[in-house]
């Protein structure tokens, strides 16, 4: 397990690997600020406060930090795997080891 | 990218049925008689709401008690509790009306100024209340409403009479096309319900706004005047959506035509997300409390976008709304709680107007096609 995490982690730039690391870590951040709720601060969208307590500038900071974590999430972790995948795939075909 | 709006696509049917109701209908309605039942909560909602905006907490009971009246009608098996639900939402509204005063739902800035006429009255909160009292009494008669009703329907028609442009004000010598049709409609139910004939006025009162009100680049209605017909503002998405809506109860073929225009002047499909502009590109108007904040490049305005739903499902533009239906699973962040649903980029008042867009229907029907009572 530490192997492959030291494997992810030291992941060479570009590669696929890398791609499926930077997923990873966009899923982690998602799950965070999900679990933290401050999905409900996106409320700023509307013009409305996310949270009348926190008042205008840290609701609307918590808001716009969901919406960057989450466009990351859904427009970014689907293209990163999906590049990993094809990555791998293309390596494989082209490895002179591989018998065509 | 482009092909990102396919997992946020569904069924129109998803969201707004031909009878009965929708899976989302049924999930919004009921995360709002949750805040009906439970008066921490909707304080917390309301409260939100106010810090922005106290027409919020006003419209978010107007929408809210309009949908109940559909939904009585699309379900009748529910009707009781739908009922329960809006004599709740309109005797609270009148006792807050009574005890605070008008200016309790107005923004702040309609005490900067007196109003022109006297006495004071908001055509935003008469229209909207009687609205309210009618679609009650459409669904199931209420005696004690009857003459909460005629005397709001009679106010406003006399202010009519002794108004020499047919225009009310709804905050100081500001009058809003958006308040005009929403309280000729509600005379329009009114008449249905009680045999009074306002034919005359709706007549005047549509051929001045043809010849008056239009905005000569996009023919849309203007959204806002002085009481001297001078324009404050052009045409604007979070208005005309839901002015078009109403004037499908006073004439048909104007009322198709602007939203026609409406939807080729502010409605926008990108890689599959449909939204809606605030401005049409022949108007320069700013982001303000009605649009919510404008996102640059797109243009894209919440609060038209929101209101876009009300449109599209009166004129069955399923393609649209279809698409919007998308753009608000993808963009305005749902949050299921059980079988409960809210969107977090909404507030209540947003969520009661598409409550509003996925219900809406059968109290036209039954008020244009005199289906008996």
């Amino acid at each position: 397990m530490k192997t492959r995490l030291a494997t992810l982690w030291h992941a060479e730039f570009f590669s696929a690997t890398d791609f499926l690391r930077h997923a990873i870590f966009i899923i982690a951040f998602y799950t965070v600020a999900q679990l933290a709720g401050l999905r409900e601060f996106t409320s700023f969208l509307s013009g409305t406060m996310g949270s009348v307590n926190l008042g205008w500038e840290i609701s609307g900071l918590f808001g716009i930090g969901y919406i960057l974590v989450y466009l990351a999430f859904v427009v970014l972790v689907p293209i990163l795997i999906l590049a990993a995948g094809i990555l791998t795939l293309w390596r494989k075909l082209l490895s002179p080891n591989d018998k065509v | 990218m482009p092909c990102l709006h396919f997992f946020f696509a569904t069924s129109v049917l998803d969201f707004r049925q031909p009878e009965g109701l929708s899976s989302k209908a049924r999930q919004l309605a009921a995360r709002h008689l949750q805040l009906c039942h439970e008066a921490r909560l909707r304080e917390g909602e309301v409260r939100k709401m106010r810090a922005s905006n106290e027409e919020w907490d006003f419209m978010g009971r107007t929408f809210l008690v309009w949908s109940l009246a559909n939904m009585g009608l699309r379900e009748p098996a529910s009707k009781a509790t739908y009922l329960e639900a809006m004599d709740q939402i309109i005797d609270e509204t009148l006792r807050l009306e009574n005890e605070r005063g008008m200016y309790f739902f107005l923004m702040p800035y309609a005490k900067l100024r007196p109003f022109v006429v006297q006495p004071v009255h908001s055509l935003f909160l008469d229209g909207e209340i009687a609205m309210m009292l009618a679609s009650r009494r459409l669904l199931e008669e209420k005696p004690e409403y009857k003459a909460p009703l005629s005397a709001r329907v009679e106010s406003i028609t006399e202010r009519f009479m002794h108004s020499p442009k047919m225009l009310l004000e709804s905050y100081p010598d500001e009058c809003w096309t958006f308040d005009h049709a929403v309280a000729l409609g509600a005379i329009r139910l009114a008449d249905y319900l009680d045999g009074t004939d306002h034919s005359g006025l709706f007549h005047d009162w549509l051929s001045m706004a043809k010849e008056r009100l239009i905005h000569r680049e996009s023919g849309l209605l203007m959204s806002n005047f002085t009481l001297e017909l001078t324009p404050l503002n052009g045409p604007e998405g979070s208005s005309i959506w839901m002015v078009a809506h109403c004037l499908q109860l006073l004439d048909e073929e104007f009322a198709r035509d602007q939203y026609q225009r409406a939807r080729k002047e502010l409605g926008r499909t990108t890689l599959g997300f449909s939204y809606a502009r605030e401005w049409p590109v022949s108007w320069v108007g700013p982001a303000d409390i009605d649009s919510g904040p404008i996102i640059p490049v797109f243009n894209i305005s919440a609060g038209s976008s929101g209101m876009a739903f009300i449109g599209a499902a009166a004129f069955h533009d399923n393609q649209f709304l279809s698409s919007l239906a998308a753009t608000l699973d993808f963009a305005a962040f749902p949050n299921r709680m059980g079988n409960r649903l809210k969107y977090c980029a909404s507030n209540q008042a947003g969520d009661a107007a598409l409550l509003y867009a996925a219900t809406l229907g059968p109290l036209w029907q039954k008020v244009k096609f005199r289906a008996p009572l």
